[in-house]
């Protein structure tokens, strides 16, 4: 605490202007700033030594018809004691402008593009103010999270075409992939410039499954919107749904019972299982070795069945609930997940030292697709990516949700940030998983799994709330508004920062190994586009 | 070399061992069944998603694997749709990718057939009503088998899958 009011102290100490709100109920610190010091406050935060503030989230929220504003808001994690710090503004009347922090913060470019598009707030000297959400063919002046947008809005088409960056010179050509891929995956446009066979340069272009969820949540009841959570990237099921439910019960101040937090980990730590599984056999299939993915993906099948024969949902769907949740465990299930957690541990050792064993695929994953730890940091990498990175950072032990303060969890941390990197991330988190899981078994308590709410939330009351789901931190800001309605949702999947960081891991690799970078990152287009 | 034949030799064939699937599929109608016929039993796919959540992609992906090997009934997963005789669409239809169904449904060569797969693709399930959503599938291209579910199991796949595959009941 101490150093969090040393934090808080100097920061007012610099800029003598901004207005701390009292947040003792909260577990950060509020600033009220004026918006023409946002570049410089924002600045100070990102790069002072010892504050070293990373953007983690950025949203926007329209206050009509209660107050005639919008408001901005910027959270940051200090670095060294993973405190958040949230600054404020707002934009009155018809002030349409902001100052746009990207010219100094990388890792704000796709938020204030997507507050463009979503709420028609122009970042003043945002260095790209193409459409990011909206593609070219929507109409003008469609803004879909401004109040006065119907969200049933029947959209018209104009002609438009998105312009991608240009490489142009001898022997420079374009290959465009997608929206459409050759495999069962989600749909995306990636534009490569290549000269020969180098990639020079890699732009996306995404949010092709936007289905309009921040807005769906606007027309859902705050108690009644896990299923929306759930649906949203639908292999981090749990993930999502609990980032939700913790937000909502922060807004009701409940209380979960200690053994709700317990299997909610238990939970969360079955979905990372089938997902890392799943990853490190896809990886190995892009180079080709179609064995180990034979055999992950068999291991990942029998997760998922197990998923199924405890909570009649291969992938854990309607398990969360506002509250805690929807079933529990008797005690032989809890000996059951163990015995195959056990088997499977055993099978998943003997098919790593088969892929350790394999010279020619760790000479194909080494080295391919470096994210640099810099890079990583300019743009807020977080998650599996992050830390094959050297970004040392987990929410489950920086900052402890669900039963995690009393379930310490080891880290896994490698430094070389390519694709083999990647992999050993998820190879060690899914013993860690496990470890984890037996954990919780000897400790779980006895009890209630739920407690039902009687508060109601105040219209304009909000809350945070952060997971570290299997692919990395999931946030979510709720408000709330009338008679138990949702003012505002914003939901960030980690796909959303990681993705821009993909185009600069991949220059100067060659094309056919692109899939592999892809894979090894294995972002959603769905919890990305939302 | 050693340690990848007594792995092998250890796991042992899992093939089929997945429950029964438990939905029961709709009955297909006598023209799906006489369009199915030209493919001889073996059935090229397509998929398509339209902006479903990937649960579904997962659940198709799941058919690929050694537990469930639709190969085996001759059903493979083609990389492109001109190599296809069946489109499975998964999702809504988003407002940006309405184009692009429209395109792979004129690219994929007759006959042809498109399943939709999934509460969203049938009737655009969570997302309905949204500014972002044009579907479901049957508005933009005609569908011939719909296999309910969010997601539905793989093996509620497989088996509305291969009952395609069955020849019409002589007239
Ligand atoms: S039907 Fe369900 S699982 Fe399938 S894409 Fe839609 S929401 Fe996801």
């Amino acid at each position: 605490m101490a150093e969090t009011r040393s934090c808080d102290a100097e920061l007012t100490a610099a800029f003598p202007s901004i207005v701390q709100r009292d947040t003792t109920q909260r577990e950060f610190s509020h600033f009220l700033v004026s918006k023409d010091l946002l570049p410089a406050i924002t600045r100070y935060l990102h790069t002072r030594q010892g504050l070293h503030g990373r953007l983690t989230l950025l949203w926007a929220v329209d206050n009509r018809p209660a107050r005639n504003t919008y408001g901005l808001h910027y959270l940051f994690t200090l670095e060294p004691s993973h405190r958040w710090v949230l600054l404020s503004t707002e934009l009155a009347g018809d002030d349409r402008l902001f100052p746009s922090i990207t010219p100094h913060i990388h890792a704000a470019q796709w938020y204030e593009r997507e507050i463009r598009d979503m709420f028609g707030l122009i970042p003043q000297g945002h260095p790209d103010l193409r459409r990011l959400v909206r593609h070219e063919h929507w109409p003008k002046g469609t803004h879909p999270l401004k109040k006065d947008f119907p969200w049933d809005h029947i959209l018209g088409r104009q002609h438009g075409e998105h312009r991608f960056r240009r490489i142009e010179g001898e022997g420079v050509f374009e290959v465009p992939v997608g929206p459409i891929h050759a495999g069962i995956i989600e749909p995306g446009h990636f534009r490569f410039s290549v000269a020969g066979e180098p990639i020079m340069q890699l732009e996306l272009h995404h949010f092709w499954t936007h289905r309009g969820v921040e807005k769906l949540f606007e027309q859902q009841p705050l108690a009644a919107a896990v299923p929306l959570a759930e649906r949203i990237s639908g292999d981090t099921t749990i993930g999502h749904s609990l980032a939700y439910c913790q937000a909502v019960e922060s807004l009701l101040h409940l209380e979960i019972p200690r053994r709700g937090r317990y299997l909610r980990s238990l939970f969360l730590e079955l979905e990372r299982l089938h997902n890392h599984l799943g990853d490190v056999g896809a990886i190995c299939n892009d180079t080709a070795y179609a064995l180990p993915h034979a055999h992950c993906s068999r291991m990942k099948e029998q997760m998922m069945q197990l998923n199924d024969r405890l909570t009649g949902s291969r992938f854990l769907r309607s398990v969360n609930r506002v509250g805690g949740v929807a079933l529990d465990l008797t005690a032989a299930q809890l000996v059951e997940i163990v015995a195959e957690l056990d088997r499977i541990e055993q099978d998943f050792s003997e098919l790593e030292s088969i892929i350790a064993h394999n010279a020619s695929l760790i000479d194909r994953l080494e080295t391919t697709g470096v994210l640099t730890e810099r890079t990583a940091w300019d743009h807020a990498v977080v998650g599996v990516v992050g830390r094959a990175s050297g970004l040392d950072q987990d929410l489950r032990r920086d900052r402890p949700f669900a039963a995690y303060d009393e379930l310490p969890v080891k880290v896994v941390n490698y430094r070389y940030g390519d694709v083999r990197a990647r992999m050993r991330v998820r190879m060690d988190e899914i013993h860690e998983s496990m470890r984890l899981i037996r954990e919780i078994r000897l400790k779980v308590p006895q009890g209630p799994v739920a407690v039902e709410s009687s508060r109601k939330a105040q219209a304009g009351e909000w809350a945070l709330s952060a997971v570290e789901g299997w692919r990395g931190e999931i946030l979510y800001m709720v408000m709330a508004g009338e008679n138990g309605t949702i003012q505002r949702c914003k939901v960030r999947d980690p796909s959303f920062v990681n993705w821009p960081a993909i185009q600069w891991a991949v220059i100067g690799n060659i094309i056919p190994d692109f899939p592999l970078i892809n894979k090894s990152f294995n972002l959603s287009y769905a919890g990305n586009d939302l | 070399m050693f340690r990848i034949l007594k792995k092998s030799l250890k796991t042992g064939v899992v093939t089929g061992r997945h429950p029964r699937a438990t939905q029961p599929s709709e009955p297909l109608t006598p023209e799906v069944l006489k369009k199915a016929a030209a493919f001889n039993r073996s059935l090229t796919i397509r998929e398509v998603d339209t902006g479903s959540c990937n649960a579904c992609e997962m659940e198709m992906n799941a058919l690929t694997n050694p537990v469930y090997d639709v190969e085996r009934f001759g059903i493979h997963i083609a990389a492109s749709p001109r190599h296809a005789d069946a489109l499975v669409v998964t999702g809504p239809v988003t407002v940006n990718m309405e184009r692009a169904l429209k395109d792979v449904h004129k690219q994929t060569p007759d006959p042809k057939l498109v399943i939709a797969l999934g509460d969203c693709a049938i009737n655009c399930g969570a997302f309905k009503g949204s500014y972002a959503v044009t579907g479901p599938v049957d508005r933009h291209i005609p569908v011939d088998v719909r296999i309910p579910g969010c997601p539905p199991r793989p093996a509620d796949i497989l088996k509305a899958l291969t009952d395609i595959q069955k020849r019409p009941l002589p007239a």
